[in-house]
């Protein structure tokens, strides 16, 4: 293994995304090629239907590619099953969600627990309120999801994605679903804890103002990579 | 470890509501399968004992010799309890009068079940007794105390023995319906046969033993006695006899294995809708753990502990209430009955759970499998894994589950393939049905933005969907419309066989000089009567020339065999007729032509039952030894008889022709008021040689069991119709979860509340109607073929069914429909914009 993939914490190969369709064989991704190194933060953008979404599903792998491949932190996920992807998500990524994904028969509390319950840890009791405390929401443990507002819905997701200190953060449009001042909180929340954190954050957004909040921008347009740009961020720490 | 998470899971589900469906619909399955068999195992035991009094003992063995002594010593080692009976005629003589008595010594344990009812003198109040007279004394039947002059504490000599007659012998528990033998019965204590000398070597008695016992019991003595029964024994139950009790007993058990195959069916249905419902609502919660890095092995133990404890919970729940359920019910039946039910054992506790432990396991199998494979892709493309058809493995499952559920409880696999196959055919023609009717309903073109088109479009949109609650709505719709009507018919087919006004009186030995006084009598009285046959004796013995060789069944449960032996063996009584007497069919040949009427040559009409015993064909001849007279008859027609009517039939009608061949007797029935009792009184002492047999209490008696079973079938059908109910209530539920959205955006996008739950109560009257309709079509047809199949009863038409079934299905439906989503409107948009999330 060379010493730049071992910087490069997520490394995409050629990766092709094909489907079946009643129309023949449908192409959503072509030939993507890039890398992220740890610690930095990726905006992924495209209009509505560029494949942003499919990507992000290939690199944490939920799906699996039609060809090339994916190394996540030196593990290419083509040559994992299915179980063995959910090992690689449980130990080394983190995930929130447009639409929060909270479980609805679970605390906040227990929310945030869960990913670390579901590993065979149960100890996480002092991380997760540790997190919730973060989030702002210390007096919200014992809420089930259906008591808390979308804000409060994301903010518990996001304290959920960092529990177990992931090497990478997965990110798909946090903010979509929220007002403009739940969604800024949102997304500082994001930066900061990741930040603090040392996460890698590959964020998928449509939204141009968020993307440059990340150091590179990996332009999607109708299923290729149409050119990599620098965020704002881009020479910041 | 997972377990932990998996309990906060469960508790959590199930007090969100999560899991009630699930756990109603399992619970449902087995309160219904254990209230039913309970309650019908209950019913059975007691219509078992209450039928055993007829033949006062559980089992009888008859024989016209003695025998061994080792077959009571045997039957008391198998713990059963026995009676002796002696039958044989002997004179009587008091006062100058001799009478030829029909004479039967019991033994002081006779009857074993059932009650004697006596008489302290003849114008004295009936009362029962536990047995017969004690030794040195006998009980006389009415006709007796008329013909021989006596009164209570008279002395008459029976045989070589003089006896005091001590009471009036109204009824016997084992006094046969039908039997021609007289009202000249004399009961006897066993011990006072040798006083009486009357019975001697080569006298013409009969033998007969009474048994009491349990089902184990009985059935372990018969697996000991059946090798050695002799020819000339006959082993018999309740059920063995040919009478209207008999067949009614069938027939109950019957519509009650019927009603519980349903009650079965119903609870699958819930239980295959509910589980889908219920994996179906964990896809998201599944996606996500799969996400966060949850293995395959720990989300699938976690869902089947889930399914463990709610099957366990619900089993538990189901026969809990089921035998709160039962326990009412019991207490309800017993007090119209005036007797406690006896115990169920434990057979429906183990059965009940056996289906509770099936249903969960065989219709949660696929769903589960299922949500198994649902992909972590689903947290990002939302309506992924979802699919509006149901799987063909989960039909194939269900089905096959629903026909394992329905042959474990019936035990019968004729009756199972016949209902289920006719399911499958329903279900597969209502399906093509919705289709056709949900398409064509494209074609109408309704204004945008009413009611209807909405409710209209709302069935198209949801044709899949549509199609199979549909299904469910009819099944449930059908089996309750199937019950209803069986069971009316059935009760009035009882009803039936004892009319209005039928005759509660036989007269017997009247001769042929007797019969225009009696005629005269009747008509000056006002008594109604019917016809006067002529009766004699005769004895089968030979066909074609060739001595008739008796073949004899030792099969318990050959009813045709066991009745026709008894019939084989004994001198049957004939008659000949002009006519085909009422509730007679013929089968094969016709009924007597003009030669048989007119000409020399005796023709005879036989019952089916004998036809196969004899081994008889149509033109055979048969040899009938009438007071030793033989008399050659040609068969010329075999009959099926309906011997579930109260009145005479006869195994053997002979041409009129016979008429003048042989002496005989003539026998009428007649129909007798309280008021007439004086005029027979009068009747009797004009012709003192006549014998009456009074019926009225045997009537009295089928009409009460028959009132018995028909309420036993109500209490039956209300628990199937509330599974039906509940199944169409858990199916609204279902559904309107999944229309939750819809109405969210609906009255997001500003339509009125008024709007939308016309439009649901536009729907669903729609769906109920049609699967009203098509249940009610469906029923009908169903009817026929199991009336005649299964029950004997001629298949008849039900036309008000066919107006009734899609009225309360519309109103049924709709009305569950509309209060539902009444309820669903009071909460505000955000309120249920929050439920959704």
């Amino acid at each position: 293994m060379s010493v730049l993939s071992q910087l490069n914490v997520i490394q995409v190969s050629s990766l092709t995304k094909r489907v079946s369709t009643l129309e023949g064989s449908l192409t959503i991704l072509s030939d993507i090629n890039f890398s992220v190194k740890s610690g930095e933060s990726v905006a992924i953008v495209g209009a509505s239907g560029s494949g942003k979404s499919t990507l992000l599903s290939l690199l944490a792998g939920l799906d699996v590619a039609s060809e090339g491949d994916v190394h996540l932190d030196g593990e290419a996920l083509s040559t994992l099953d299915e179980e063995a992807r959910a090992r690689v998500r449980a130990q080394k990524i983190g995930f929130v969600f447009q639409s929060f994904m909270l479980v609805q028969s679970l605390t906040a509390l227990e929310n945030v627990m869960l990913p670390a319950e579901l590993a065979g840890d149960h100890d996480a009791k002092d991380q997760a309120i540790e997190l919730l405390d973060k989030v702002g929401l210390s007096h919200r443990l014992e809420h089930y999801p259906s008591q808390l507002s979308g804000g409060e819905q994301q903010r518990v997701a996001i304290a959920r994605a960092f529990i177990g200190s992931p090497k990478i953060l997965f990110a798909d449009e946090p903010s979509a679903n929220l007002d403009s001042k739940n969604g800024h909180l949102i997304e500082t929340l994001l930066f900061d804890l990741n930040k603090q954190n040392g996460t890698t954050l590959v964020l998928v957004t449509h939204d141009e103002q968020l993307a440059k909040k990340c150091q590179r921008i990996i332009h999607i347009e109708g299923g290729q990579l149409e050119k990599i740009s620098e965020g704002a961020a881009a020479n910041v720490g | 470890m997972w377990v932990k998470l998996a309990f906060k899971l469960f508790s959590r589900e199930f007090r969100r509501g999560e899991l009630t469906i699930i756990f109603s619909a399992i619970a449902l399955a087995v309160l219904t399968v254990f209230s039913l068999s309970s309650i019908t195992e209950r019913i059975s035991l007691n219509i078992a004992q209450k039928s055993s009094d007829f033949i006062a003992g559980d089992r009888r063995l008859s024989s016209n010799h003695a025998f061994d002594q080792q077959v009571l010593t045997q039957a008391k080692q198998f713990g059963l309890k026995t009676a002796k009976m002696l039958y044989f005629d002997s004179m009587l003589f008091a006062n100058d009068e001799l009478v030829l008595g029909s004479v039967k010594a019991t033994t002081a344990t006779y009857p074993l079940r059932g009650k004697v009812t006596i008489k302290d003198n003849l114008t004295g109040l009936d009362y029962e007794v536990d047995s017969g007279p004690k030794a040195g004394n006998v009980w006389l039947s009415e006709g007796l105390f008329y013909t021989l002059n006596v009164k209570v504490g008279d002395t008459v000599e029976l045989g070589a023995g003089n006896f005091q007659v001590s009471k009036v012998l109204v009824k016997e528990p084992d006094a046969p319906f039908f039997s021609l033998s007289g009202n000249k019965r004399v009961l006897l204590s066993y011990a006072d046969i040798p006083t009486t000398q009357a019975v001697q070597a080569g006298s013409r008695v009969f033998h007969r033993l009474l048994f009491a016992g349990n089902e184990q019991q009985l059935s372990d003595y018969y697996g000991w006695l059946k090798p050695q029964l002799k020819s000339n024994q006959t082993w018999e139950g309740i059920k063995d006899r040919q009478s209207p009790l008999g067949n009614n007993l069938d027939r109950a058990e019957r519509f009650l294995l019927l009603a519980g195959l349903f009650g079965i069916m119903l609870a699958a249905v819930a239980m295959a809708v509910s589980a889908k419902r219920y994996c179906e609502r964990q896809y998201d919660p599944v996606a996500m753990m799969k996400t966060l890095g949850g293995s395959r092995k720990v989300i699938r133990n976690i869902f089947l502990l889930h399914l463990s404890l709610v099957t366990s919970f619900s089993i538990v729940a189901g026969l809990l209430i089921g035998f709160i359920l039962q326990t009412l019910g019991a207490d309800y039946l017993a007090t119209f009955m005036g007797t406690a039910l006896p115990q169920a054992g434990i057979r429906p506790w183990l059965l009940s759970s056996l289906i509770g432990l099936v249903c969960a396991m065989m219709f949660s199998l696929k769903p589960l499998l299922d949500l198994f494979d649902i992909p972590p892709l689903r947290v990002l493309r939302r309506n992924l894994g979802d699919t509006l058809a149901v799987s063909r493995i989960h039909l194939a499952l269900s089905f096959m589950t629903i026909f394992v559920l329905m042959w474990i409880f019936s035990g019968e696999i004729v009756t199972t393939l016949i209902l289920f196959a006719s399911t499958l055919l329903v279900i597969g023609v209502l399906f093509v049905i919705s289709r056709l009717l949900f398409s064509a309903g494209r074609k109408l073109g309704l204004r945008p933005g009413s009611s209807w088109s909405l409710a209209i479009a709302t069935l198209q949109k949801r044709a899949n969907a549509n199609a199979i609650q549909l299904i469910s709505f009819a099944l449930a719709i059908k089996l309750m419309l199937f019950l209803v009507v069986l069971k009316n018919d059935i009760i009035t087919d009882w009803q039936m066989q004892v009319p209005q006004g039928a005759p509660n009186m036989f007269i017997i030995n009247i001769s042929e000089q007797e019969v225009e006084p009696i005629k005269q009598f009747f008509t000056d009285n006002n008594i109604v009567h019917e016809a006067f046959y002529p009766v004699f004796s005769g004895r089968v013995d030979a066909v074609n020339g060739e001595e008739f060789a008796r073949r004899v069944s030792k099969q318990e449960g050959e009813e045709k065999d066991e009745d026709a032996r008894e019939g084989v063996s004994r001198e049957p009584n004939l008659t000949w007729l002009e006519d085909l007497p009422e509730g007679n069919e013929i089968t094969a040949g016709q009924w007597f032509t003009d030669a048989g009427t007119g000409g020399d040559d005796i023709e005879v009409s036989v019952f089916e039952g004998w036809q196969e015993v004899l081994g008889l064909e149509l033109g055979d001849t048969i040899t009938l030894l009438v007071n030793e007279q033989p008399i050659d008859a040609k068969v010329t027609s075999f009959r099926k008889v309906d011997w579930g009517t109260l009145k005479p039939n006869f195994v053997m009608i002979l041409s009129p022709n016979m008429a003048g061949k042989v002496p005989v007797t003539y026998f009428s029935a007649a129909k007798l008021e309280d008021q007439h009792t004086k005029d027979i009184s009068q009747l009797l002492q004009r012709h003192p040689t006549i014998s009456m047999i009074d019926i009225k209490s045997q009537i009295e008696q089928a009409q009460s069991i028959i009132a018995q079973v028909s309420l036993a079938i109500g209490f039956v059908l209300s628990i199937v119709l509330v599974s039906g109910a509940l199944v169409l209530i858990s199916q609204v539920q279902a559904s309107l979860a999944e229309r939750m959205q819809e109405v969210v955006i609906l009255r997001t996008l500003g339509a009125k509340s008024r709007l939308i739950k016309l439009a649901t109560l536009y729907e669903f009257m729609l769906l109920g109607a049609i699967a009203g309709l098509v249940a009610a079509i469906v029923s009908d047809i169903a009817l026929l073929v199991i009336q005649q199949q299964l029950f004997d009863i001629a298949g008849r038409l039900h036309p008000y069914i066919w107006l009734l079934g899609p009225v309360s299905g519309a109103l049924f439906v709709s009305s569950i429909g509309y209060f539902m989503v009444a309820n669903t409107m009071r909460q505000n948009t955000q309120g249920l914009l929050r439920k959704l999330g």
